[in-house]
Parts: C-alpha cells; structure tokens; sequence
C-alpha cells in the first residue's frame, strides 16, 4: 500500500484527522492562545523523543497483530526492556556509563526482550494460549520483575541517574534553522526510529515475508496450502513485536537516563498507548508512527502550557494522551481487524 | 443456520452454557493449582538466583501470611478486598467482556463513598444509628459511582466498537489521576498536610467481630461473602446471568436466540462496576477511614484479573483465590518489614501465575510426560 492508496482507503480518517489540525488551530486563534510559545522547536524535538518508544512499540505490535497474535503484552516488554537496558548500563559502568555502555544495554536488552518473546510465543502460537489473558500476564510480570531488578540492583524502585543517549550532531546541516535542530541535531534514536518504521513498512508491503505474515492473518489455510509454515510465521512476527518493544523501552529509558519503577513503572501506559496508535494508523508502519507522533506531542503539552503561562494542573494535564486515547478509539475503534487474529492455526499435516 | 429456528438455537445456547458451567471442575484446580505451584517454584529459583535464601524465603511467606493472629486479620483483609474486587472481574470475563478497569471503578467508588459520608453527616443523627444509615447510603454511592465509570468503556464497546481493554486501562489511568488532583486539591480536608480528604467521623465504621484489627472487620468479609452469593445465584439462575455467560461464550447463538448483545455488554460492565465501586466503599470505611492519593491505594484491582483468571472466572472459586491472593500479599507485607527479599517479588508470581493459567495446554501436554494424572480427559 502506497501513502496515496492509503489516503484514499481511508479518505474519512485523513480528511478528519486534518479537519481536527484545522479545528485546534481555530480554536489557537480564537482563544488568543500563544500559539508560538506552544509549537516550539524545542516541543517539536521532545514530541519526536516521546513519540519513539511509542512508535517502535506499535510498529511490534502491529506485525504480531497481522500475522494473526494479537500482542497484547507489549507494555510488559516494554517494561523489561527499560529495567533490562538501565541494569545493564548500570553493570557495565556502574554510576559514570559511557556512551558504548549504553548502546551495549541497549543491545542487551533488546536480545533479553527476544528471550522472552520467545517464551511468549510458544505459550501463545505452540501452547495456543488464551492471547489477551497471556498478554496481561506479561505486563504483570513485568510489573514485577522490572522493579524487583531494580531493588536487588540499588536497594529502591527507582534507579539513580545513569546516562541518557548524546545527540548526534551532523556537521553543517545541523546549521540550518528549524530542519537542522529537529533532524541533524536529535537523538540518534529518533533517527533509528524513523528508519526503523520506512523499514517495517517496505518489508511489510513490497517484500514477500511481508505478504505472507498478511495472510498468515487473513487466511493462514491458503498461506499453508501455499506451502508457507503458518506456524513459523508467527513465531518470527510475535518475536519482532517482542523485540521492537523491548527495544522501545530501552529507548525511553536511554532518554530519560534513570529508570523509574513506582506506579506503573516509567513505561506508565506507553506500550497501551501503542497498540492504539497502530489500530490508529490502520496496521500501517508509517501511520502508527504518526499516530505515536500525535501521543507524543500530547505527553509533552504540559511542558509547553507552564513556558506559555498556561495554568492548569499538571496532574490534568498528565491525562491528555490518555484521554485522545479514549476519543481515538471512540470515534476510530471498529478499525477491521485482520481475519484470524487471536484463532490459534492447526495444519492439517 | 441457515433457517430461522429459535428453538434450535436456544438448544445450542443450552448446550454451550452446560459445558460452560459445568465443564470439568475438577480441570480446573488442577490447572490452578499448578500454575500456582509452578509460579512459585520459579519464584524461588529467582529469589536463589538474586543471592537470597529461598527457604527462609518460604518460611517468611507462611509466618507473614498466617503466623499470629495480626497475620490472619491482614490475610483476611487482603482476601475481603481481592474476593470483592475479584468477582466484579469474573462477572465480565465470564459474560466475554474484558474489564480490565476494576482499578479505575474501585477508586471512584472509594473516593465517591468518602465523600457521599462526609456530605450527608451533618444532616444525619450521629451514633450507631446514623453511622448504619451513612455506611449504606456511602455503600450504593459507591456502588453507583463504580457502575456509571464501568457502564462508559461498556457504552463505547458496545455502540463504537471501541476496544474495552484499552479504554478501560486508560480509564484507569484518568481516575488515578482526577482523583489524585481532587484529593490534592478541591477535596483536601482542611489543614491536612498530607493529600488527604478528611477523615468520615468515629461512628461511621465496621465493627471488630473476632478479630481486634483497626483495619479488619468480619462484617467486611461477610460483606464480600454475601456479594459471591449474590452474583453467583444471578449469573447462574436468572436470565439476565444466563444471557451474559452465553453471550460472553456463543454470541452468535446467543444473538440468534434474541439476546441483545450490545446491551448486554453495557449491563455486564455495569455489574461489575458496581462491584468494584462496593469494593472500594469497603477499602475506604474499613481500611482507610479516608481517601488519599490512588496511586498509593493498592492495586487491588488489578491483582484482581489473577484471581478471577485463577478462579477460571467463577464467582465461588473467586473464595479460595482471593484467600490465596490475601496470604500472598500479607506474606509481602511481612517480607517488606522483616527479610530483605524485595517484595515486588510478589507481584512477578502473580504475573506467572496468570501466565500459566492462560496455557492450560501446556499442562495437558507437559502432565502426562512428567508422570502426573490427575487429568480427566
């Protein structure tokens, strides 16, 4: 599927989406709202950083989904992926980690991530598992043992500050105004995102493993018929999704540098809100990381609203991408779901 | 089917209802009880793993969770909270409908039950009397609060099609938030220099049965017990139940048999909105005496989804798994005081717990190699 065939599949939802810019732009106009303060450089950079963990969940999620699992425990893996890369970091450097030690963990935790998702998947594809309730276990798990590693490792839920990734400076084109600051001087995690995401869309929709995960969710029968391990399959598509995801949130915690595991954990709802952003972009790679774009940059408003004197409670504030969670899925939630997501597949042989 | 033969297809509702409910009971603890186990044992492994003593470990598990008899009043309250909290999630998982928001409707119902009392007391007599009358009308608040924040991700469900596990967490996440902002804030009781509302007055709390806990009445248990009663002859021997648990496992057939499915979803979240909002009446009055900020209540709600899960989403088996659950976690209590085993422990062998319920294949496939029976297939 090409961007323009997508536009025009889904005409309602690109005119909509552009209608709501068009809407909250207006409503920018007419309340007076300092609108430059709000969109600013610096919003847009932290909007693309909070977008990633997002992203690279959803793009997961969304492969599992159409070979037919539905990966519902992406926000445990994303948990594990946070406390895995942090204690990693931690064991490599200890309190001062160098740059090398936190791409290592970062490696690390992705690796760890796949292990497990390993795990998930033979409970799901070999075990047939009930996929919702197995995926709810991860998150559970994760809940756990994310913060249980960070108590054996410093005695509290929460981690002291390790290292946050460095930005990547490009020489000269960083120089340019606006372009340059958001693209050349980024994290370099942004930009593996973003090459990450034009990647899962090519194989998805130009290569043949794309088509047969497809049809290994609309209709595994031909796919077997055709002489295609439906099986196998799935184990390669829920161990990407596992692995994308842990690798998400080894990305957050990369950029926030210290893992926090109170609550919710720092993953705080990020791997749901992925889901939602590939149901958003219609299983589509690029759409789902618009979408994530779009939860970002609403996770970061309240940053925006204090610089622009904006008074509302943080705590409010706080809620915002989860309340366009409940909107998106109000107003976009009979999004068609691939055929044979969640029916377990038997070949015949 | 392809002809209209509503006597057919109510036949085929029967069938699948009586496999449903009476479908090997005897499976199912076996599966439980070996999720538990296996979870356990990997617990342990872990606890060896991390450099601690698994054994000490497990001795701290059975002294925290029913050495003395504080121990026993915390495992009792644990289990009064897990055994309400657990049935408001089997009343949606049994009828197919996955609440996952037990959490968020248990802390609206909590904060609406505190705040009802402390509106309503001054206009009401004080002493045993008055404290009965407020007790109940903060109850059904509750219970009305729970229902209303339920009955919205059910609406959404059910005419927008809207995916009830996402919304439902999010919703979580919004009432942990409002509440935590309202708590702070509109509803802080004066001078308070926590953020807490004001405490509900003296008279308006349980009575210790029994046990002398401040934080344990039997009549909150005997509360829990009485909703298991009620819930279980409701899903088992009224139509309302009946068209739930089919709807939940044949909806087809059970559509075809004239069951309005999209109200039923939005009946079912109601229910078990309700329960939680009961749930969370009974957290404030009996354990808190307040509201403070959610995100430090527990997370009673979402331990919650283990029990029924554990429970294979009956009402009665909810009992013995919210015991079960109530010992775990005053068995975390206790290790959190006295070992130096991190509690968060717990809380992975609940997730493994869940983990292993959902593949009961995998018992069915590893049972017979390992030279177990105890299967009756």
């Amino acid at each position: 599927m090409s961007v323009t065939d997508y536009a025009a599949e889904n005409r309602v939802r690109v005119g909509s989406a552009a209608a709501l810019v068009v809407l909250v732009a207006a409503a920018a106009v007419a309340l007076d709202l300092l609108v430059e303060a709000i969109v600013t450089v610096g919003f847009v950079e932290r909007a693309l950083q909070a977008a990633t963990p997002i992203a690279l969940a959803a793009i997961g999620g969304l492969y599992a989904e159409k070979s037919g699992v539905f990966n519902i425990g992406l926000e445990g893996f994303m948990v594990f992926g946070a406390a895995n890369a942090a204690a990693v970091t931690w064991l490599l450097g200890g309190g001062s980690p160098s740059q090398a030690d936190l791409w290592l963990a970062i490696l690390a935790a992705v690796l760890i991530s796949v292990a497990y998702a390993v795990v998930f998947a033979v409970l799901t594809v070999r075990y047939e598992a009930d996929q919702i309730v197995a995926g709810l276990a991860v998150w559970f798990v994760g809940l756990g043992f994310g913060p249980f590693t960070a108590v054996v490792l410093w005695g509290s839920r929460n981690s002291p500050s390790i290292a946050s990734v460095n930005d990547l400076t490009v020489p000269v084109l960083s120089a340019v105004p606006v372009v340059g600051r958001i693209l050349f001087d980024a994290s370099p995690l942004v930009l593996l995102t973003a090459v990450l995401a034009v990647a899962a869309w090519v194989v998805l929709y130009r290569t043949r493993y794309g088509y047969w995960i497809q049809a290994a969710g609309e209709n595994p029968e031909a796919l077997d018929t055709a002489g295609v391990n439906v099986a196998r399959v799935r184990y390669a598509a829920v161990i990407f999704s596992g692995a994308m995801a842990g690798l998400g949130g080894a990305v957050l915690l990369a950029h926030a540098g210290s893992f926090i595991g109170t609550g919710d954990t720092m993953v705080n709802g990020r791997g749901w809100i992925g889901i939602v952003a590939y149901l958003f972009g219609s299983y589509n790679p690029l759409g789902a990381a618009a979408a994530a774009l779009l939860f970002g940059g609403l996770d970061m408003l309240q940053i925006q609203f204090q610089t622009a004197g904006i008074d509302l409670p943080n705590r409010l504030v706080n809620l915002f991408p989860y309340v366009a969670v409940v909107v998106v899925l109000t107003f976009w939630g009979s999004t068609r779901m691939p055929a044979a997501v969640g029916e377990p597949y038997e070949s015949e042989e | 089917m392809s002809d209209a033969d509503p006597g057919r297809a109510r036949a085929a509702v029967d069938r699948a209802a009586d496999r449903m409910l009476d479908a090997s009971v005897l499976q199912r603890v076996v599966v439980a009880t070996a999720s538990t186990a296996l979870a356990l044992l990997v617990g342990l492994a872990v606890v060896a793993a991390a450099g601690y003593d698994p054994l000490l470990f497990l001795g701290n598990v059975f002294e925290g969770a029913f050495g003395d008899e504080n121990a026993l009043a915390r495992t009792l309250k644990f289990a009064t909270l897990f055994i309400l909290t657990g049935v408001a999630v089997a009343v949606a998982f049994r009828a197919g409908v996955f609440n996952i928001g037990v959490q968020g409707q248990f802390v609206v119902g909590g904060v609406v039950c505190v705040v009802a009392i402390l509106r309503l007391a001054p206009a009401l007599p004080t002493g045993t009397a008055g404290g009965v009358a407020l007790l109940v009308l903060g109850t059904a608040a509750a219970a009305l609060a729970g229902g209303a924040y339920a009955a919205l991700p059910g609406v959404l469900k059910a005419y927008a099609g809207a995916n009830e596990i996402i919304t439902t967490i999010m919703l979580n996440f919004i009432a942990v938030g409002v509440v935590g902002y309202l708590v702070e804030g509109p509803l802080r009781g004066e001078g308070n220099r926590a953020p807490n509302t004001e405490r509900i007055p003296e008279y308006v709390e349980l009575p210790a049965v029994a046990f002398d806990s401040p934080d344990f009445s039997v009549v909150g248990l005997a509360v829990a017990l009485a909703v298991v009663a009620v819930v279980s002859v409701v899903m088992t021997r009224t139509d309302v139940g009946y068209d739930m648990v089919t709807s939940g496992h044949q909806e087809r057939a059970a559509t075809y048999s004239g069951v309005d499915a999209a109200r039923t979803v939005v009946a079912t979240m109601t229910l078990s909105g309700m329960i939680a909002g009961i749930a969370g009446a009974v957290f404030a009055v009996m354990v808190q005496g307040y509201y403070s900020d959610p995100s430090g209540v527990g997370t009673y709600g979402f331990d919650a989804i283990a029990v029924s899960l554990l429970a294979a989403n009956n009402p009665l088996g909810v009992v013995p798994a919210g015991l079960l659950f109530g010992a775990l976690d005053s068995a975390g209590t206790h290790i959190g005081i006295n070992s130096d085993v991190p509690v968060q422990l717990i809380d992975g062998i609940v997730g493994l717990v869940v983990l292993f319920v959902a593949a009961p294949e995998l018992f069915r496939v590893v049972a017979p190699r390992a030279g177990f029976g105890g299967d009756d297939r």
